[in-house]
């Protein structure tokens, strides 16, 4: 009787320590990415698949311009093998981090760091300053490039790059994804201008210049921002002034992220009678936003929704 | 005086929480999460009755504040929506406030009014008494905090922390500045308020500023008329010319200080921020060019327009990109990118003659400190002799040693009769050999 209990569990020990031995070797096979934003986290694993783990700095829903780094992402930077970032300085916080772990393969043109803007044809670009005299991260040019779903060919594309870099053995399987990926995004994208086309050149204002590259994959017209900085309180001028302009441009939504104060915008829209719509910047904007597609699957269904409201 | 501001930053901390556990600050739970916090700090604050003498009061509140300042951020990281929220806690948005908002703000101040109205005795007496440890003292700030945090609760989601401390504060202050009849007070307070209230909107408006900020500056301003009206009303009987001379006096003194100090700085370093100068170049319309050569102005005017031109190109290009949006086929990837590069080569030339115009009015301000700073240095010196007491304009000897006295104040010992000038240890020291330095010891 003791006998066989023993035997049980020696068997259970070994049966414990051979699936730990296991894991450990899966896991060693993976490589640990780390997104600034889950936009860019989204794609990197819908290329990566397996083979990858991500992780994500800014917590879904926050504001990433206005991100504060904690102690907790220093030690999850040090366990990374590959960095992808948004760029374009959205993101320049993170090399303060950088800076902190001493490891320079992190920094820009570094063989373990990915900037998913290089190649995107940048909107609004400014200059070759990342941050602008007013502080905000606009300088180099729009960086909420993640929006036109054109982009994340590229952006898919550089990451995949990185990701086959570090583990060549991998390369059929991340081609694969991606492939993968691809075929679904250009359905998706064909029905998503489809269910744009009938608002054609319509005029919207938007609380945060965050959606210029959507405005020009689904041709809508952004005629105004109510933030003039960021933090700051708009002036009435600059609100009456914008109100003239929505009624005479016909404006038909205010566009507003889900962390963005609300009460300008919906003075606005008693004013001007345009209604509010609230749309996900980022993937877990908004609890419909999974994952890249259905960010934008919300987004282009929330405005389409709004707008044939608004028309009728 | 802190209170306020501590019990504000406690229910913004409530506003928060209730933010974090997913509640809107405008719903029942947002309300009651606020006024709950709000409460706490009432609480603690009645506690500052109970603190030992030692501890001042003043340092007690404000380690609320701090305390509750930093929960609200250790929460904000915590919560889904991020810090936007207490941005927007802090400034507030008085401008969205919308007429249906006005009567529920009416009902509920109208009910605290009464209350205030009904038990003003006990709560005055609490007031008055403050050391007092005593069970119905305690009591009675508690009620008097209590009703404070349900106006602070309900106002700050409105108007912002900010705001909430100018009109709670301000109007009190100036109108007991005048009377000590709470009445009078009240209804001087009223009026301020509202006329300051009128004032920054309207500046708000006028020069393009965000408006809680706005108001607040107007609530200061009314504050520094409001003394400075006191001091003339409540003068000594037949001492009222007096008083605006004396008022005058200072104001002038003020005045010729400030430029005698900018005369200086500019004098001794030219190419640093000069506020004074940026004032009066921008009054006058006389720019940096008027103190350049020839060479140098036309190169100045030529990088002026020549940025005013790249800027005007940049703009032009992006309202191409813009409308190129919805308009017709659109621009293709290439295209965008070839648009993009103009844009960055255009911004970068323009910020190129911005660095050349900043460095040639560098360059003027070098010149401008002979031809500007120094007369303005000796008109300011001499304006302030003529503003001196007329007692020590009689006598030399007099203004010697009151100079001395404020040169010694700084420690600085110079001989007026040697000219030798010693700031050694010696003259830390404090003691002064007449023999070496040659200053009369006091």
């Amino acid at each position: 009787m003791v006998m066989a209990s023993r035997a049980r569990l020696i068997a259970i020990v070994a049966l414990c320590v051979m699936s730990a031995s296991m894991h450990a070797a899966f896991a060693s096979a993976r490589i640990v990415v780390v997104a600034t934003t889950s936009d860019v986290a989204s794609l990197a694993s819908a290329v990566g698949g397996d083979v990858v783990e991500v992780k994500t700095i800014v917590p879904p829903g926050t504001d990433p311009e206005a991100f504060e780094p904690r102690v907790s992402d220093l030690s999850m930077l040090s366990d990374a093998d590959l960095i992808v970032r948004v760029g374009l300085g959205y993101d320049l916080w993170i090399d303060k981090l950088i800076i902190q772990l001493h490891r320079p393969e992190f920094q820009a043109g570094g063989g373990r760091s990915v900037d998913a803007s290089v190649g995107v044809p940048v909107l609004e670009a400014r200059g070759r300053t990342p941050v602008t005299e007013d502080g905000h991260a606009h300088g180099l040019g729009n960086p909420h490039y993640w929006l036109d779903p054109a982009n994340a060919e590229t952006v898919t594309a550089i990451i995949a790059e990185g990701i086959i870099r570090l583990m060549p053995a991998a390369r059929d399987t991340i081609v694969a994804n991606r492939n993968r990926f691809l075929a679904t995004l250009h359905e998706r994208i064909a029905a998503w201008m489809q269910q744009l086309a009938p608002y054609r050149g319509t005029a919207l204002v938007a609380y945060h210049n965050s959606w210029p590259y959507f405005a020009r994959r689904f041709h809508l017209n952004l005629i105004g921002f109510i933030e003039t900085k960021e933090g700051v309180a708009p002036s009435v001028a600059h609100l009456s002034s914008l109100i003239a302009e929505m009624r005479q441009s016909g404006a038909r939504a205010i566009l507003q992220e889900a962390y963005e104060p609300k009460n300008f915008s919906e003075m606005l829209s008693a004013r001007t009678g345009a209604p509010l719509v609230v749309l996900a910047p980022t993937v877990g904007g908004v609890p419909e936003a999974r994952d890249y597609l259905s960010l934008m699957d919300f987004n282009v269904g929330a405005l389409a929704r709004t707008l044939a409201t608004a028309s009728q | 005086m802190f209170a306020d501001l501590a019990l504000a930053q406690m229910s913004a901390l409530g506003a928060t929480v209730a933010f974090a556990a997913g509640h809107s600050p405008t719903s029942a739970a947002g309300i009651a999460y606020t006024f709950l916090f709000a409460a706490i700090g009432a609480a603690l604050l009645t506690a500052s009755r109970l603190i030992p003498n030692e501890v001042q009061p003043e340092a007690y509140i404000g380690i609320i504040y701090v305390v509750a300042t930093a929960t609200t951020i250790v929460v904000v990281d915590r919560s889904p929506q991020g810090a936007e929220h207490v941005k927007q806690i802090l400034v507030g948005s008085i401008l969205a406030v919308s007429a249906s908002d006005l009567p529920k703000f009416a009902v509920l101040y109208a009910f605290i009014g009464a209350i205030h109205w009904l038990v003003r005795r006990p709560l005055l007496a609490a007031s008055e008494a403050v050391h007092s440890k005593m069970g119905c003292s305690l009591l009675w700030d508690f009620v008097f905090y209590s009703s404070f945090s349900v106006v602070v609760t309900s106002s700050v989601a409105t108007a912002g922390v900010l705001l909430v401390f100018c009109f709670l504060i301000i109007p009190a202050i100036t109108g007991s500045l005048f009377t000590r009849s709470i009445a009078c007070a009240l209804g001087i307070g009223w009026l301020g308020g509202v006329a300051a209230s009128a004032v920054g909107l309207a500046a708000s408006f006028e020069f393009e500023l965000p408006t809680g900020a706005a108001m607040a500056l107007a609530f200061t301003l009314m504050l520094v008329i409001g003394a400075v009206l006191r001091g003339l009303i409540f003068a000594p009987a037949g001492g009222r010319r007096i008083c605006i001379r004396i008022f005058l006096r200072a104001a002038s003194a003020m005045t010729l200080m400030t430029l005698l100090l900018s005369a200086i700085w500019l004098m001794i370093m030219p190419r640093a921020d000069q506020p004074m100068f940026d004032l009066l170049q921008s009054a006058t319309g006389i720019g940096p060019a008027t103190f350049l050569a020839v060479q140098e102005r036309a190169v100045y005017v030529d990088a002026l327009k020549d940025a005013d031109y790249r800027r005007s190109q940049e703009s032009r290009l992006t309202t191409l990109e813009r409308q190129s949006r919805w308009r017709g086929d659109g621009l293709s990837d290439t295209e965008v990118r070839r648009i993009g590069s103009f844009q960055q080569t255009f911004n970068e030339m323009a910020r190129g003659d911005d660095f050349v115009v900043k460095s040639l009015s560098g360059r003027a301000r070098e010149r401008e400190r002979w031809y500007v700073g120094l007369p303005l240095l000796i008109t300011s010196l001499l304006g302030l002799l003529t503003l001196l007491p007329g007692k020590w304009r009689a006598d030399p000897a007099r203004l010697r040693t009151a100079c001395l006295r404020f040169l010694r104040a700084f420690q600085i010992r110079r001989s007026i009769n040697g000219g030798i000038v010693s700031a050694g240890p010696k003259a830390l020291t404090g003691r002064c050999q007449k023999t070496t330095y040659g200053c009369p010891d006091p």
